[in-house]
């Protein structure tokens, strides 16, 4: 979505407008609800806490600050809510909570294409390869290739600089093309 | 996107020329690195890890479909509903108080008004097309025997008389809404690119980019998705036609000066002509009527457009007084 549309919708939310408020829902619903499935592995939690973080946001709509870009700011806000829900669901059931390795992201076979873009990875056993990076890569990795954010929005999400986004998703990919090559030789 | 610097990774992923020679996507690009590659060979390893970035990885996106979110907004939808009469019983003390501040607000208004607003009316007659910017940098093109109108002090609000099309400025759109309004409905307006066509008995808009509600005369309201083409009429309080149209240009040829017909009976085609150059269409016969035209006849300069549905199909016609006259040849 383009930013200065972004900075145009946030500000008719601020305003009460539901109008646009349903065009926020629209676009960022599906990318947070994979987003949320990728951190709880369950749909319930997920849809339930979407709910209510879409209301949380409608509410406080006019304590928002200006926001150049959405994105950053949805996929921050509802990971730190969904990981409340999590942590509060947690200490009922007495299950030790740790962020670390509960937010770390997997990826199915299904979701990774056997017939890649680079020919280097086209791998039957990418998905494995894949969810063994170290969770920082495979975040911007998600962020990047299958939520298509742009590396400036990435870089708000992960709290680090530009530079180092371009880093870490390099980083991972040298990896996993590593490991393709590796398994290359054992076949 | 050439540029002439590539000295860290960024220079290269932010050129879309590189992407598409690493997708091997367009063939100018393709040589342009290929020859830039074999003359740069110190910047190989950059190169490399470029292209690496660029293609990445591929998912196959798993993403809830929109029938799923529809149905989880209008669950958001009753729950803010139901939560916000709750909060106006709550105020109804203060009532009063916000009557009185209202029409202080219309009275200071209205003395604005009195002051500031002189109305800006652009005309066309038949056969003409008129390209306006507005004051806040939007364009709009303006069809033949059309009429757009604003007021100076409220530039983002137009009525619209006939058919225009518009792009509205996306810099701008942060400082308020944008607004069509027709005898029919108004279009609200969310930084986009969209054509408004309105006549005596209904008003058509098409959506090519972007996102807009269109609020029906009867109170209804309906939010549109590119490619959506929505005519309503408030004479008959309904909508008549909702499709998606994947061939936007045949919506919008006209602004660029041509009418592109696809498969149109003749008579359907004509009609376009009558709204077009102001003659009132007469058919000597029924053959004529039914003819099938596909092409392209330009829509300022009368003449040649006869010309043109003449070669394209096999009819005579007629200019006469203000009629043109069909019959088989």
């Amino acid at each position: 979505m383009n930013k200065l549309t972004d900075k145009f919708i946030w500000k008719s939310l601020k305003d009460g407008d539901l109008k646009a408020f349903s065009v926020l829902f629209e676009t960022y619903y599906p990318l947070l609800h994979n987003y949320g499935l990728k951190i709880s592995k369950n749909i319930a939690v997920t849809e339930d806490s979407l709910q209510d973080f879409f209301i949380y946001i409608y509410e406080k709509r006019e304590n928002l600050s200006d926001l150049e870009t959405i994105a950053p700011y949805l996929f921050t806000s509802y990971r730190r809510f969904l990981l409340n829900i999590m942590k509060k669901n947690a200490k009922l059931k007495y299950v030790d909570f740790s962020e670390e390795t509960i937010t770390d992201i997997e990826f199915t076979k299904e979701e990774l294409m056997t017939n890649q873009e680079a020919e280097s990875f086209r791998n039957k056993n990418l998905s494995k390869l894949l969810n063994k990076l170290p969770a920082r890569q495979k975040e911007a990795v998600y962020l990047k290739y299958y939520t298509g954010l742009k590396a400036r929005e990435i870089a708000e999400i992960m709290n680090i600089n530009y530079q180092s986004v371009v880093n870490t998703l390099h980083k991972a990919i040298k990896n996993l093309k590593e490991e393709v090559s590796i398994l290359k030789l054992f076949k | 996107m050439i540029k002439k610097e590539y000295n860290n990774i960024l220079d290269f992923l932010e050129d879309s020329s590189f992407k598409n020679w690493a997708e091997q996507n367009n063939a100018t690009d393709i040589n342009y690195w290929e020859y830039w590659i074999a003359n740069n060979p110190e910047k190989q390893e950059l190169v490399t890890k470029a292209k690496d970035l660029a293609l990445g990885l591929s998912f196959n996106k798993d993403f809830v479909s929109s029938d799923k979110v529809n149905l989880e907004w209008t669950k958001f939808e009753t729950k803010i509903k139901n939560k916000k009469t709750v909060s106006k019983r709550k105020l109804r003390y203060l009532k009063p108080l916000s009557i009185a501040a209202s029409i202080a607000l219309l009275i200071t208004f209205g003395f604005y008004f009195f002051t500031q607003n002189t109305k800006i009316i652009h005309k066309t007659s038949y056969g003409e097309i008129l390209n306006i910017k507005l004051l806040d940098g939007s364009n709009v093109t303006l069809n033949s025997n059309s009429s757009l109108s604003y007021y100076k002090n409220e530039s983002r609000k137009v009525w619209l008389k006939g058919e225009a099309f518009f792009q509205v400025d996306k810099k701008l759109a942060t400082n308020a809404k944008f607004w069509v309004l027709t005898n029919d409905l108004s279009v609200e307006v969310y930084g986009t690119s969209f054509n408004v066509n309105s006549n005596k008995e209904k008003t058509a808009v098409f959506l090519q980019e972007g996102s807009v509600w269109l609020d029906f005369k009867n109170g209804g309201d309906k939010k549109m998705v590119p490619g959506n083409y929505i005519s309503y009429s408030s004479v008959k309080s309904e909508i008549l036609e909702s499709k998606n149209i994947t061939n936007a240009i045949l919506q919008t040829s006209w602004k660029d000066g041509t009418l592109l017909f696809e498969n149109l009976s003749l008579e359907k085609a004509m009609s376009i002509i009558e709204q077009t150059y102001g003659y009132a269409i007469v058919f000597k016969d029924l053959e004529s009527k039914n003819t099938i035209i596909t092409g392209a006849v330009p829509n300022t300069n009368l003449d040649i457009c006869i010309k043109a549905i003449e070669k394209s199909v096999d009819v005579k016609i007629i200019k006469k007084e203000n009629k043109l006259i069909i019959s088989k040849k």
